[in-house]
């Protein structure tokens, strides 16, 4: 029988979400960042470079996709492919970097370009005004989703198309030296950088569920993939052309910088609204993800049980909500004083690399672990793609640790925080819960050995 | 069979539970993997009904193996825990998994 669901999502809905989930205002610092390591207008040659890599990260995720196919994503994957240790520590210690790194970077940038627009209000006040109304939005379960979340995205990525072809038209579309990227070093820190440009398109693998054709979500995958290593490389040889990099280095608002450049007053403005729109959209998204995964971390007693409590009125898991809302708080003042968002930058990118690490070695794993098993999307040329992977993204994740100490600094404490929770207060809990389960079972016993029989 | 009984049993005796799923009419199949079993199990205004066989275009659709399913709908064991190991499979939008995890939560309790 073939399962068919009431509700299905399309093709358009999935790009948009894939692509959405990557376009924030810290993507535009992350692409000046990825400029700067390459001499001349070059940067659209690491930008697709690492487009090209991240192909082979969603070929490996699709094929884990199509195998298990489940909202839990990396959380199954790496519990078949490895264990449930490997599994619980790389999940949480993803979402803590993927909330810290993204609610922090994102509220310092976002923040800094309404303050410049706005003055009379400061920057952490800004903080606090888009944080609540989000998490408002989380709690009453206001979920950017279907044809909203198309015309944002897709307004988006039209806005940054229209002004970088402004741009270049007013620089005759002369760029300097666009095939002389310089050294070895210069260009794999910029594709390291690069793939920051990408995170959070394998985000959408969760919605394996929501669709009946499998195949559609490695599609979406892709094809977001190669749209937005195409308009990132043109915003960011358009940026660089028409704006001194040293200039558009120094600011943590670059992109409004650019847009005032190509389209004077009128340019900045709109690029404050599609800076607002892709900070809302991500802040959105990833508080959903991450709250619904304490939820679920709470249910199998892997996080304390109160961060499964939900709304009666909105069915939300509001004290996840609230608990990452205070975290954001806290990471957005920390990082408001500190200035250091671009350590949040880079410890993302590393972490993102990591699981990409992971997953092409999850590929290799579960093809030895489940051989038989139907795969709708299997890479061909046997372990060389996910081994390719693996291989790169080791190199990559390398390299901005070894360019930023701090990222490994980072990385490391909390890994190591990561395991001893896992390693200690995970087996506390289940003990705990274990202990406080009823002795009896509800089931009735089988009727043979005196319960019930099967279903 | 039994299982989905008395859950829908329950699930109709909890008037809380009532009064919170009214405005929620789904349609949820249930299908074990290694025996001949499909249910339907239909929320409409807030009231839940079971019938053997399948139903077209389910809201959500639940599969597992006959244990793990007569354990969830029991309320044995928290969904959660099949689901994140891959034993349990679920079709369908994420906050309707969430809201049925909440209706065995809140029928079975812990």
């Amino acid at each position: 029988m073939k399962l068919r669901l009431k509700r299905v999502l399309t093709l358009r809905t999935v790009i948009a979400t894939s692509a959405g989930l990557t376009l924030a205002s810290s993507t535009f610092v992350a692409a000046v960042q990825v400029a700067n390591f390459v001499l001349g207008d070059t940067a659209w040659i690491a930008i697709l470079v690492g487009g090209a890599l991240c192909f082979l990260a969603a070929a490996c995720f699709s094929e884990l996709n199509g195998l298990l196919p489940s909202a839990a994503g990396i959380r199954l994957y790496f519990n078949r492919a490895f264990n449930e240790q490997v599994s619980l520590t790389v999940s949480i210690l993803y979402m803590l970097v993927v909330i810290v790194g993204v609610i922090g970077a994102e509220s310092y940038i976002i923040s800094t370009i309404l303050n410049e627009a706005f003055p009379a209000l400061p920057p952490y006040a800004w903080i606090v005004i888009m944080l609540v109304l989000v998490t408002g939005m989380n709690i009453r379960g206001i979920k950017i989703a279907g044809i909203f979340q198309d015309l944002i995205t897709y307004g988006l990525m039209a806005s940054i198309v229209i002004i970088s072809l402004v741009a270049l038209f007013k620089v005759n579309f002369q760029l300097s030296a666009p095939y002389t990227p310089g050294g070895a070093t210069g260009i794999i820190n910029a594709v390291a950088l690069g793939v920051f440009l990408f995170v959070g398109f394998e985000w959408v693998t969760p919605l394996a569920e929501e669709v009946t054709q499998i195949k559609l979500i490695s599609k979406g995958m892709m094809i977001s993939i190669g749209i937005l290593s195409v308009i990132y490389a043109v915003f960011t040889v358009a940026m660089t052309a028409l704006v001194p990099k040293e200039v558009l280095a120094a600011s943590p608002a670059p992109q409004i910088l650019f847009a005032r450049a190509a389209m004077g007053s009128t340019g900045a403005a709109w690029m404050i609204a599609v800076s607002l729109a892709a900070t809302i959209t991500t802040f959105n998204a990833g508080l959903i993800s991450v709250s619904r995964f304490m939820y679920a971390s709470a249910r199998e007693h892997v996080l304390p049980a109160i961060f499964s409590k939900l709304s009666m009125k909105y069915f939300t898991p509001w004290v996840s909500i609230l608990t990452l809302f205070a975290i954001g708080l806290t990471v957005s003042a920390i990082i408001l004083t500190t200035h250091r968002y671009l350590t949040l930058v880079k410890l993302a990118a590393a972490m993102e690399s990591i699981v990409y690490t992971m997953a092409g070695l999850a590929v290799i794993s579960l093809r030895r672990r489940m051989p038989g098993r139907p795969r709708p999307y299997l890479l061909k040329g046997g372990n060389i793609v996910p081994a390719i992977t693996t291989l790169v993204f080791v190199v990559l994740a390398a390299a901005v640790m070894i360019e930023d100490p701090w990222t490994m600094v980072v990385l490391a404490i909390a890994l190591l925080a990561c395991l001893v929770y896992v390693n200690t207060a995970v087996p506390y809990m289940k003990k705990k819960h274990q202990a406080r389960k009823p002795q009896s079972r509800r089931r009735p016993v089988r009727a043979a050995e005196g319960v019930e029989g099967r279903k | 069979m039994d299982s989905l009984k008395a859950f829908t049993d329950n699930y109709n005796k909890n008037d809380r539970v009532k009064i919170m799923n009214r405005d929620w009419d789904r349609v949820i199949m249930i299908k074990a993997t290694d025996v001949e079993s499909l249910h339907t199990l239909t929320l409409k205004k807030g009231q839940l009904s079971l019938k053997e066989g399948h139903s077209e275009d389910p809201d959500l659709t639940v599969i597992s193996d006959s244990e793990t399913l007569a354990d969830i709908f029991y309320g044995d064991i928290t969904p959660t825990e099949p689901y994140n190991d891959g034993t349990l499979r679920i079709m369908g939008a994420e906050d309707d998994i969430i809201r049925l995890d909440f209706i065995s939560l809140l029928i079975w309790g812990e």
